[in-house]
């Protein structure tokens, strides 16, 4: 492919990876309204709620540095984490070890969250860091074997090898399936979004932020959420349509992505509109028991299957 | 210490029961052999007893030295026969300008037989206090549920519980001074001293971490200070410090309303059972008047308190829903209860507040054709409820949350006189609309309903029996419609006697309301009491979060459905005797004015 097709779909990644994803929140709050038999707001709701608080000074309540660079530190981690990700067949960061980096990056913005929560001298912030820590602790080895399965079934480090060279198992198809719970609870959607629990911990790390610093947090955790989705959306679509080789593909490849991550959306959002939020030890017990099962599969994947 | 060596002499009360006076002498056999229990009582402390009689209908009182108070409270509490006998709360009075004594009065809601309204009784055990040396040993030490009245009568009345093991301040705030006693008859109720601000938290047990729940938080719907102590997740104990919402509206209402006026402010008390008040507030004046209110404004009264119930208890599931981050559970319960709001509307006048009370009946009519109308609310809410607990009681992380969450266990609720709901939850079988005579104000004894009771005490089990409870409400909705009795809907009262007490209660949604009210010259209110349900349950509230997680403690809290305002707003109006003054709107303004950043 000539260099300025490759361009031109590094910068429409971008653009998915700046503007989509407060869109998505968009819809995602109304399919909510609808189960609610509301109304709902405009999809460009979430945007509007960025743009005010980006507009509105924040409170500091500390002097640490860390305070006020945590936002932007967990933006900048999201954000290389989109960039990662293969946008039809071009991927705009490409550097060998994605897959490793792509984990790393986007464990990053938690571990930003983390910090930035015990900053400050706040119950409720610790809390929420505690409860984030654990998530973060008990996820993270779920994923890192999901992944080991992926890098071993395809021979490779790189995303876009590993979804160039993906072959059907039995284990692959079980890794799908763990991998989806997994990023789901990554991405800290309804019943698992315990760190910034509301009603219990007043948000959690995000109690103590305001103004343009909350925004830059939320965007960060929009572009996280975006983020993880086009990447198991990748994983759907790219391995089973074959090389991509004309640009015109690439850009049927990409329009796939993009409508299939619209539709997961609000799927999602149905399962947080249906459930309650869990507790922190129910969610290390489920987790736990999804790591044995992730090694159950690793083995498996080493038979072969 | 307490002596009552100079109390023996008089006792000028009139005794309705007994003309001439002392009742230690002819009736009081007659009186003690009306119920079952009584004579029993009288054996026991008959050395003590000074005089016994019947206020009303299944409402006795003891006169009784101070020394034997928590025996004979606890004589009652645990007595083997009357299992769900609870203590329901006590009054403070000061009575100097009567005979120059103070009164403290716990009275207990004696349940003999359950849910046999004409079995039950109420006891009251008065109990009088020299002017000099307002102390009594304290019931508290033996029973918890007397904790909190006694910590009121404490900062109110600056009565001495000897022997209380918390006896920190409870109602007025911590700037008030030590010393002013804002229900004394002598203190002016313009009068709003301030002083150092004093703060009086429990000490952190070691090793924990403090996590403050409030004054204000998400969880919370209204001013309330639970202090945490915690380790990691886990809440090892818990502070409780609230009525912030007090606001001492006794005083200003001194000496200005007339026992039809204060209906009003009742019903005031409380945004969601409003009615409840209402109705017990009005129950109390119609006894002590001893009239006998029209059918049909009776079965008008049930027939606002039970959609009154339906309302509350949607509004309860969907707060629970909420806090447990079920938004879907939420709104949907919200939007299945709007109806009934626009019901009520259409009968009344009013979504809340409905003014629809006066003693001796009700202001309104129900209108024929509007009979079709509430059939119609009541058939849909029914469906919609049933597909809502469906689908509730389906999302397998909400079940997850409720379930073996803030356990109450039976022996706990009654020791701290667990009411309502709550209660039912941890297998009391209690429910003051059949317990009690409430037939002189409702038309509970000419319906049909079941009292759901489940025994596990958790959160879900409060879910499912306020669940069970609102389709019983429903049912009564259509007996009363298809009963309803034609004439008036009211009787004129006329003048009150002097000097008299009696109680009137309601089965709130959250428990039983009781008012007392004790009568002053001219038709004015001499001593007017409300315990709201939330009284009881609150102090209750630190044994279930015990044990639990941090993400719990909203959903434990919620679940007892507490109403703070209802709790601390109006306590009491007082009327001070032979000084009465009124204030002309003019004045009132001036009053505001002058004391502007008082109050």
């Amino acid at each position: 492919m000539e260099t300025t097709a490759k361009l031109a779909f590094s910068f429409i990644g971008v653009l998915l990876t700046f503007l989509l994803p407060p869109y998505l929140d968009g819809i995602a709050r109304r399919v909510k309204a609808r189960l609610q038999y509301r109304r709902g707001p405009p999809l460009m709701q979430t945007w509007y709620d960025l743009n005010k608080l980006f507009s509105l000074p924040s409170v500091k309540p500390t002097k640490s540095a860390l305070f006020t660079w945590a936002p932007y530190l967990a933006l900048a981690s999201a954000v290389i984490g989109a960039l990662l990700l293969p946008y039809g067949n071009v991927v705009p960061i490409d550097i060998g070890f994605n897959l490793v980096v792509f984990f790393y990056v986007i464990l990053m913005v938690s571990v930003f969250l983390m910090l930035a929560g015990l900053t400050v001298q706040n119950a409720f912030s610790h809390l929420g860091s505690a409860r984030e820590m654990q998530i973060i602790l008990t996820v993270e080895p779920l994923i890192a074997i999901l992944y080991g399965v992926l890098a071993y079934n395809a021979g490779s480090l790189n995303i876009s090898d590993i979804i160039a060279n993906l072959h059907l198992t039995p284990s692959l198809v079980m890794t799908y399936v763990l991998l989806a719970y997994a990023l789901y609870v990554e991405s800290g959607f309804m019943p698992f979004d315990i760190a910034e629990a509301e009603q219990e911990v007043i948000g959690g790390p995000l109690s103590e932020y305001s103004g343009r610093l909350l925004g830059v947090f939320y965007y960060a955790i929009y572009i996280k959420r975006f983020a993880l989705l086009w990447f198991f959306v990748s994983l759907l679509v790219l391995p089973w349509v074959g090389p991509i080789n004309t640009t015109l593909k690439a850009a049927e490849v990409l329009a796939v992505q993009f409508l299939l991550t619209v539709a997961l959306y609000p799927v999602i959002a149905s399962l947080e509109a249906t459930n309650a939020r869990l507790r922190i030890d129910h969610v290390v017990k489920m987790n736990t028991r999804a790591f044995f099962a992730g090694i159950v599969i690793l083995a498996i994947a080493f038979m072969g299957w | 210490m307490v002596t009552t060596r100079d109390l023996e002499a008089h006792f000028e009360f009139e005794c309705r029961a007994c003309e001439n006076g002392h009742c230690r002498k002819a009736d009081v056999e007659t009186i003690l052999s009306e119920r079952k229990g009584l004579k029993e009582f009288y054996e026991a402390f008959k050395e003590h007893i000074k005089e016994c009689k019947r206020m009303t209908y299944g409402q006795y009182m003891f006169v009784i030295d101070r020394e034997v108070l928590p025996e004979a409270v606890l004589w009652w509490h645990n007595h083997p026969e009357f299992k769900e006998t609870h203590l329901s709360t006590a009054v403070g009075t000061d009575e100097r300008p009567l005979n120059g004594k103070f009164v403290y009065m716990p009275f207990l809601n004696v349940q003999v037989e359950p849910q046999n309204m004409d079995e039950n009784y109420w006891v009251f055990l008065k109990a009088y206090m020299p002017a000099d040396d307002p102390s009594f040993p304290s019931v508290a030490a033996k029973l918890p549920a007397a904790l909190w009245i006694e910590r009121e009568v404490k900062d109110l009345l600056g009565f001495n519980p000897v022997g209380h093991p918390d006896p920190r301040r409870l109602i007025l705030p911590e700037d008030w001074p030590e010393g002013v006693y804002p229900l004394r008859k002598d203190m002016d109720y313009r009068h709003s001293p301030m002083a150092e601000v004093k703060t009086e938290f429990k000490e952190k047990p070691e090793g924990t971490t403090l996590v403050p729940m409030g004054p204000v938080h998400m969880g919370i719907e209204e001013p309330a200070h639970f202090r945490l102590f915690v380790k990691g997740e886990e809440i090892v104990d818990v502070d409780y410090r609230g009525f912030y919402s007090h606001r001492g509206i006794e005083k200003t209402g001194e000496g200005r309303l007339t026992y039809n006026q204060v209906l009003f402010l009742a019903e005031r008390i409380c945004g969601i059972c409003g009615y409840q008040h209402s109705v017990s507030y009005a129950m109390a004046v119609e006894r002590l008047a001893d009239v006998e209110i029209p059918d049909r404004a009776r079965y008008i009264r049930t027939l606002m308190l039970e959609l009154e119930r339906i309302h509350n208890h949607l509004l309860w599931v969907g707060i629970a829903a909420h806090l447990v981050g079920y938004d879907t559970g939420f709104m949907h319960a919200w939007r299945i209860r709007e109806p009934v709001m626009w019901l009520v509307e259409r009968l009344t006048g009013n979504r809340k507040q409905y003014g629809m009370n006066i003693v001796g009946g009700v202001r309104r009519d129900i209108l024929d054709y509007r009979k079709e109308e509430i059939l119609k609310v009541v058939k849909q809410i029914r469906e919609e409820t049933k597909k809502f607990i469906d689908i509730a009681l389906n999302t397998n992380t909400f079940i997850k949350r409720a379930e073996g969450v803030g356990i109450l266990p039976y022996k706990i609720a009654k020791a701290y006189s667990v009411l309502g709901p709550t209660a039912r939850a941890s297998g009391r079988r209690i429910d003051t609309r059949l317990d009690q005579a409430t037939k002189t104000a409702m038309a509970y004894n000419e319906v049909d309903f079941k009292v759901p009771v489940y025994k596990e005490g958790d959160v879900l089990a409060r879910v499912l029996v306020r669940m069970d409870e609102l389709f019983e409400s429903l049912w009564i909705v259509e007996q009363l419609i298809d009963q309803m009795p034609g004439g008036d809907i009211m009787v004129p009262i006329g003048d009150l006697p002097e000097y008299e007490e009696a109680l009137g209660f309601t089965e709130a949604h959250r428990g039983e309301v009781v008012h007392y009210v004790m009568t002053g010259e001219k038709n004015k209110v001499y001593r007017w009491k409300v315990r709201a349900p939330t009284y009881n349950n609150l102090p209750a509230v630190p044994e279930m979060l015990k044990g639990y997680h941090v993400a719990d403690a909203p959903l434990i809290i919620a679940s007892i459905d507490p109403c703070y305002s209802c709790t601390e707003r109006v306590q009491f109006v007082d009327v001070e005797t032979g000084k009465v003054k009124v204030l002309t709107e003019a004045e009132f303004n001036e009053l505001s004015i002058k004391y502007r950043g008082v109050f």
